[in-house]
């Protein structure tokens, strides 16, 4: 048996049967909201854990080993959250030959194992995934096998992640610049929850619109001079505001626009729609032709991204770039190093943060003030320069 | 094009220099080493890159600027993907011609060939872009290189599985003679060390360990004894499945003495911050654990202070020996033929035992 065969057999467990089945993932963000939808319709009972807390680290980090990344503590807590709630099923989302990432669901099977659980782990392998793999794994978990189900559940869960990234994308926008302070988070708060309870296709596609419109409710000063920053770096460390430390409602609350490359649609989208239906260029290949200068080649991770959206950024105005990772996460040190060269260059002011279970936050913040106001200095005698030039 | 090449003495050097110097010779192409690695070398390379890099890599750095410094204006910085089908090296191996590029200030021109077979680009590849960016096109002259780059790597992969040291085993691949191993002398305590090469046969960053437990008469197996389908076979059997391209060095090695019960205890050996070792390292313990075999994990750092790496060492080696000497006072208690003496069993006696 060769690897290729070996991973193929490994990922998906058959011991409990298909209508006892409860299943439950681990907590990224917002993405329980969109999957819970799509499983719900094929049929499914799901456990949602708790969102990652100072608790659920603690788990975390007393049944792992000393030397693994962040994500891996907070995903292993999930489960053992989940398991305890009740669930018998564990969804995972994996691209192996990236990082360690391919290696986590080995290693929770068998911490979990050897804690005593009981339980099924289905893998969803998303390195070059096709629609027909995923669509298999569904059927795995829940042996549904009505079409129109599918269908209901794909358009479902596509529209609320649509929905809840035009939601963050707007309250960026509207944060920094609102009147009345805390309007945006309120309006996000409020559309998160009927996007949420929303059942129907119909009205899960008008979702979108209904969000843009209430938003521009909203009263902003539109003249203030806000200053945009790209939040960029690992995927699990920019979706989850736990693990950052809501890191974009603080710099929303400074006065700044943030804006965040890597969304959970875009990435989903790209990853499963068939190569025919996606016409655009994704923003893997954005960032590989972006990062050309710099890196001739993907080492794995979310490496290459981070250098292509500085480059990126830096061609098209964006005033500063804010780039978090986990501690010891192998490809973003990688970035790390190439950063201060591409920041040189491109003359764009970048911070790099690395966050592990222990970060401070009073420490944290002011690193972060600190940047915010040389990234505003910077703005100013840009502008300042600008006027002067067109006065003489 | 340059005449000659720099290679650096670090990470894929240690495991693959025997193939490269034949390759390289059979090209006509001069081989430029760097200097042993030095707590200068350290330093250079901590210079350049960010704190949080692990130690392999900065000895790196530091080996280039030792070429650098020599006058060698190519250098090779190979970029090591993937070794089989979605068996892929660590993220910070992969990258090394990026990160060298992009924090070097010096001019000096790279060679930077790929290896990823998950994208079909094989060691034939591999050799070809080496090849091509010194103006040698020659398929067939190409091919013959790469026959002699195995011939030297083969007679040191013999020497070494023999049991000849690393080091008198690469001088004489290189001088191209064939030595064996003269008498194996049996050694009371013997223990597996599982380590990436870069940083066991580097004496400054393994701090001499396979010296230092020689000299406390521990007789020591690394993954240089285990042949590469041997490992393989060893992770199979143990219930893993092979996820890095390193694997065979260190999971392989571990598991291969763990399923033949040569070894007393095994020691893992990896520098601060290593992803793969992290994981590969944890498997090995859980191993170790269900059946009951001492295994210790040392960590490195640029800043190791030798006597604290020194006591924990000395423990383990106490704590095996103390194993060994109740295990054949078990033994003999249940063989019930001498009782009386072996309670008064000294650890003199026990150290002259052979084992079985």
């Amino acid at each position: 048996m060769n690897t290729r065969e070996k991973l193929e057999k490994n990922k998906m467990e058959n011991k409990i049967p298909a209508k006892d089945r409860i299943i439950a993932w681990p907590r990224m963000g917002r993405i329980d909201i969109p999957l819970k939808a799509l499983v719900v319709s094929l049929g499914a009972k799901v456990i949602i854990p708790p969102a990652n807390s100072n608790k659920a680290l603690e788990i975390g980090v007393k049944n792992s080993i000393e030397g693994i990344c962040l994500p891996y503590k907070l995903n292993l807590a999930n489960y053992i959250q989940a398991l305890d709630k009740g669930a018998n099923t564990l969804m995972m989302f994996q691209a192996p030959g990236s990082c360690r990432l391919g290696n986590y669901t080995k290693m929770a099977q068998k911490t979990l194992k050897s804690m005593g659980y009981e339980f099924d782990m289905v893998i969803f392998d998303m390195y070059q995934s096709k629609m027909k793999q995923t669509l298999q794994a569904f059927w795995h978990v829940t042996h549904c096998l009505n079409p129109w189900k599918y269908y209901k559940g794909f358009s479902l869960g596509f529209n609320k992640f649509f929905a809840i990234d035009t939601a963050e994308k707007l309250l960026f926008y509207t944060r920094p610049r609102e009147i009345n302070k805390g309007d945006a988070e309120k309006c996000y708060d409020k559309w998160l929850k009927i996007t949420d309870e929303t059942n129907s296709v119909w009205e899960a596609k008008k979702l979108k619109k209904k969000i843009i419109e209430d938003f521009k409710k909203i009263p902003i000063d539109k003249n203030k001079e806000v200053p945009v920053v790209y939040l960029i770096g690992e995927f699990f460390v920019l979706l989850d505001p736990y693990t950052n430390q809501n890191i974009e409602k603080e710099l929303g609350e400074m006065g700044v626009e943030v804006q965040r490359q890597i969304m959970f649609s875009d990435w989903l989208e790209h990853v499963l729609k068939p190569s025919i239906f996606y016409h655009r260029e994704s923003h893997r290949e954005r960032s590989v032709r972006y990062a050309e200068k710099y890196m001739k080649r993907a080492i794995g991770g979310e490496c290459i991204e981070t250098i292509g959206d500085t480059v990126y950024a830096a061609k098209h105005g964006i005033d500063g770039i804010i780039h978090i990772s986990p501690f010891s996460c192998m490809p973003e040190i990688v970035a790390q190093n190439i950063l201060p060269k591409v920041s040189r260059e491109e003359d764009i002011p970048v911070m790099s943060l690395v966050l592990d279970e222990q970060t401070g936050k009073a420490g944290y913040i002011t690193r972060i003030e600190a940047f915010i106001d040389l990234v505003k200095r910077k703005k100013q005698k840009r502008l300042k320069d600008n006027v002067n030039l067109l006065v003489k | 094009m340059p005449k000659h090449i720099g290679i650096p003495r670090a990470i894929s050097y240690y495991n693959n220099y025997p193939f490269y110097y034949g390759f390289f010779k059979s090209l006509g192409i001069e081989v430029i080493l760097s200097d042993k690695t030095t707590a200068k070398t350290i330093n250079d390379g901590s210079k350049y890159v960010v704190s949080d890099t692990c130690l392999p890599i900065k000895v790196y750095v530091g080996h280039v600027i030792n070429l650098l410094d020599k006058g060698c204006d190519a250098i090779f910085v190979p970029s090591l993907q993937s070794t089989g089908y979605k068996i892929n090296n660590c993220s910070k191996v992969r990258g090394l011609p990026e990160i060298i590029r992009n924090i070097l200030p010096q001019n000096f021109t790279m060679i930077e060939p790929t290896l990823d077979k998950t994208e079909n680009i094989d060691l034939k590849n591999f050799c070809k872009q080496t090849a091509n960016a010194f103006d040698i096109c020659d398929e067939q002259k190409i091919k013959k290189a790469i026959d002699e780059g195995f011939k030297v790597y083969n007679s040191f992969m013999e020497m070494t599985k023999a049991g000849v040291c690393y080091k008198e085993a690469l001088d004489n691949a290189i001088n191209g003679k064939t030595v064996k191993k003269t008498i194996d002398i049996v050694k009371p305590i013997s223990v597996a060390i599982m380590a990436h090469g870069y940083n066991l046969f580097d004496e400054k960053i393994s701090l001499n360990l396979i010296k230092k437990l020689e000299k406390m008469n521990v007789k020591v197996y690394t993954s240089l004894n285990v042949s590469f389908d041997e490992a393989i076979k060893s992770i199979d059997e143990i219930g893993e499945v092979q996820y890095w391209a390193n694997e065979p060095e260190l999971t392989g090695t571990a598991a291969y003495y763990l399923l033949n019960k040569k070894v007393d205890g095994i020691i893992a050996l990896s520098a601060f911050g290593c992803g793969p070792d992290s994981l590969m390292a944890d498997e090995i313990y859980y191993h170790c654990k269900e059946r009951r075999v001492p295994f210790i994990h040392i960590t490195i750092d640029e800043h190791s202070g030798e006597a604290g790496f020194v006591t924990r060492i000395e423990a383990f080696i106490d704590m095996l020996l103390r194993k060994k000497r109740n295990s054949i006072i078990k033994n003999a208690d249940l063989n019930k033929k001498s009782v009386a003496p072996v309670i008064n069993i000294k650890k003199e006696k026990i150290l002259t035992t052979s084992i079985k």
